[in-house]
């Protein structure tokens, strides 16, 4: 028998502790979509981070990383830094710093510090009133040679009211030089976006061009040009819808993303012969890949993709099984059987049972970041 | 001791059973009560902007009033298709909050059964018969009568019957999407803009900004899918690209909000308060949310943009004349 007070008291405590748990269960049950991403230095290095060669170097919301033996460093703050692209030597960096109006291609250390501002596209005062004379620089690459800088820039361009039209083409400029030095090298389709992602290969570039196709959806094509002012020659088809290529450092094969004019983009590769594309090959078709990568050893592909649950673009990597698998080991040839001379029919071998290759899955390196699916990763060697 | 003593005793005392059956009974109403605590909010949000009474305005004198609970046509969400029209607005301070323009009407088709889902943009610029009377652009229907003008003249154009209605402002758009954690688009190309209103957070409603949404797959927050679904400038189809583009961010979202759970309820309420308005009663939304999880198949939404020939250029003031022999077939088909 327990006494009324304390059975009172009892129950007030309990009803208490009973509203309040069914209150923090219900917010502890919450979906995760909405969850803010860690920053790439507070999270822990997984086990898979340490397969990866070298050195990445990728941007999250705003700010430049590098990713090396299973660790990241910030080397910017987060104020519009994006798509990090190497010196043909390593040396240095080229990056993209982006404001609201207008973005410019700055040279950097490899540990973030800024050597040179190397565009200048904020308009000029004099015309700030009008912001379409503002400019945009995406999509750095130097030359082999580091003699030259290629880029997607929309200037210079007829600016006022009335016209809307806004297209980047391929730009090269010798490095260094003013813009006004610079050649505009692709001519861009109208209303479409232009040219971007220039990536210059032995004899000439290979670029994204975006087009409207016979039904009128707009879509990318990579092409291949060798002079200025020509748009070259298309590599894949309007309806592969392909972008984003990025060159094997043996400079025999190109990986790209392929949308095939849907919400889908799969990790695609194809040979490159110095003029052509071989048939295309779908390497994975189940994740939303963006920004492939070569490990500069040709160990295999970096890309980034949404990570399990709802985690935005986390960094993967494709090992160079998976899409280039080992050749079979050699079938045994029949021997002699040893003792002697040996008449009729040689015995054949026991057929042995053709291995089963395993099947190599991507692996998922980084967990609850969310890096720019739009900046290409850069990857030391 | 006393007798009588040990009576007062006894009387101040419970049995075990009386003790167990009030304990049980306290910790299921106090969970109960921290529940309900916990969906106050999105509950006071819900009564505030679902179930919202429809005037159908006609040309007509009589307005025929009808409210979805219980409606004129009552949706079977478990068994039988229907319609919603989805309107969305710049509601920002260049108009006033109840004659916005709808720059985004959708009409969805839902077949639970087949699991099918069919979504049909109306051109923002198609020049049609009014509800409200006399003719015009099909965006100024909100503007003359709210949502109701917005149906009617919908289904008098189109022949459909629409069950119910969904409004969201440009911010409502932004907030649900930030509140779902944004979503994951595969941008098409490069969609450039240097006339881009800068309304929503710029403080100027007239004032212009630069909009560069790059392409490809990507992670898109509420602000940028925005500049992403609302820019039409540098797009050759204009209002039919910005369509497309309207129902790829829609599919998005769909696959995203699979994810939720019913304890994000209040979370999302807060976030979209103020900024969606619906016919839709809660007793359908509660429905309606565990049948959206099962449409899965990709293949299963069928997108439809009014292109040339089902709209052409040519029609005053810059408007799309539509072609009736054409669109009225193709409404058919899907919105039987």
């Amino acid at each position: 028998m327990i006494s009324r007070f304390v059975l009172a008291v009892g129950l007030a405590i309990l009803m208490a502790a009973s509203s309040v748990s069914a209150y923090v269960y219900l917010g502890s049950r919450q979906s995760k979509i909405a969850a803010p991403v860690q920053k790439p230095i507070a999270a822990t290095p997984r086990a898979q981070a340490f397969v990866l060669p070298g050195t990445i170097y990728l941007a999250q919301a705003g700010a430049l990383y590098s990713f090396s033996a299973g660790r990241f460093h910030q080397l910017t703050p987060e104020v519009g830094w994006t798509q990090p692209a190497l010196y043909p030597d390593g040396s240095r960096l080229l990056a993209v710093k982006r404001s609201g109006f207008f973005s410019d291609v700055y040279v950097l250390t490899p540990y973030g510090g800024v050597v040179a501002q190397f565009t200048n596209n904020a308009a000029p005062a004099r015309t700030s009133w009008d912001i379409a004379t503002n400019a945009w620089s995406f999509y750095p690459r130097l030359s082999p040679d580091q003699h030259t800088l290629w880029m997607s820039y929309d200037g210079p361009k007829i600016a006022g009211a009335g016209y809307f039209d806004v297209d980047m083409a391929v730009w090269a400029v010798p490095f260094g030089a003013p813009i006004k030095q610079g050649k505009a090298w692709t001519v861009a389709n109208n209303y479409t976006g232009g040219d971007v992602q220039p990536v210059p290969v032995a004899g000439g570039i290979i670029y994204t061009k975006y087009t409207y196709d016979q039904d009128g959806n707009r879509t990318g094509q990579l092409w291949f040009t060798n002079r200025a002012g020509s748009a070259g020659r298309a590599l894949t088809s309007t309806g592969a819808s392909c972008e984003q290529p990025a060159l094997s450092p043996d400079s025999a094969t190109i990986a790209m993303i392929c949308t095939y004019q849907k919400q889908v983009s799969y990790l695609t590769i194809a040979s490159w012969n110095g003029s052509s594309l071989g048939p295309l090959q779908t390497v994975i078709s189940d994740q939303l890949v963006a920004q492939p990568a070569w490990a500069p050893d040709g160990s295999g592909i970096g890309y980034l993709a949404p990570g399990a649950g709802a985690a935005p673009f986390q960094l993967w990597f494709l090992p160079k099984n998976a899409y280039a698998p080992p050749p079979p080991s050699p079938v045994p040839t029949p021997s002699p059987t040893p003792g002697g001379p040996h008449n009729g029919p040689l015995p054949s071998p026991t057929p042995s049972p053709a291995p089963v290759a395993p099947v190599v899955k991507p692996i998922q390196v980084t967990t609850n970041l969310g890096f720019d699916a739009t900046s290409p990763l850069a990857w030391l060697g | 001791m006393k007798p009588g003593h040990r009576a007062r005793k006894s009387r101040g005392r419970l049995s075990p059973l009386t003790t167990i059956t009030l304990v049980v009974l306290a910790v299921a109403l106090s969970a109960v009560a921290g529940g309900f605590a916990y969906f106050l909010p999105a509950a006071a949000t819900a009564l505030q902007e679902t179930g919202q009474a429809v005037t159908i305005v006609s040309p007509s004198p009589t307005s025929i009033l009808f409210s979805p609970s219980p409606s004129a046509s009552p949706i079977a969400v478990s068994q039988g298709a229907f319609t919603v029209l989805l309107l969305g607005s710049d509601d920002d301070s260049k108009f006033s909050s109840d004659h916005v323009l709808t720059q985004s009407m959708i009409l969805v088709r839902v077949n639970p059964a087949t699991k099918e889902v069919t979504m049909l943009s109306i051109p923002r610029d198609l020049y049609v018969h009014l509800s409200t009377g006399g003719s015009g652009k099909i965006d100024g229907a909100y503007s003359y009568g709210a949502a109701g003008a917005a149906i009617a003249t919908v289904e008098q154009d189109f022949n459909v019957h629409v069950d119910d209605y969904i409004w969201v402002g440009l911010l409502g758009l932004i907030k649900v999407i930030d509140a779902i954690g944004g979503i994951d688009v595969v941008t098409s190309n490069p969609v450039m803009d240097d006339y881009y209103p800068a309304d929503v957070y710029g403080g100027d409603p007239y004032g212009y900004q630069r909009v560069a949404v790059l392409a490809g797959p990507q992670h898109l927050d509420g602000i940028h899918a925005m500049q992403y679904v609302r820019s039409r400038h540098s797009d050759l189809q204009s209002d039919f690209g910005r369509s497309k583009r309207q129902q790829q961010v829609l599919q998005a979202i769909r696959l995203k909000a699979k994810q939720l759970s019913p304890s994000d309820i209040p979370t999302l309420a807060a976030a979209i308060g103020g900024e969606m308005k619906t016919s839709i009663g809660l007793d359908k939304v509660a429905r309606l949310v565990p049948l959206a999880a099962t449409f899965d198949n990709p293949d299963a939404i069928h997108q439809i943009l009014l292109l040339p020939p089902y709209a052409r250029s040519g029609a005053p003031g810059g408007s799309l004349t539509p072609n009736w022999g054409l669109i009225l077939p193709l409404v058919h088909q899907y919105f039987p």
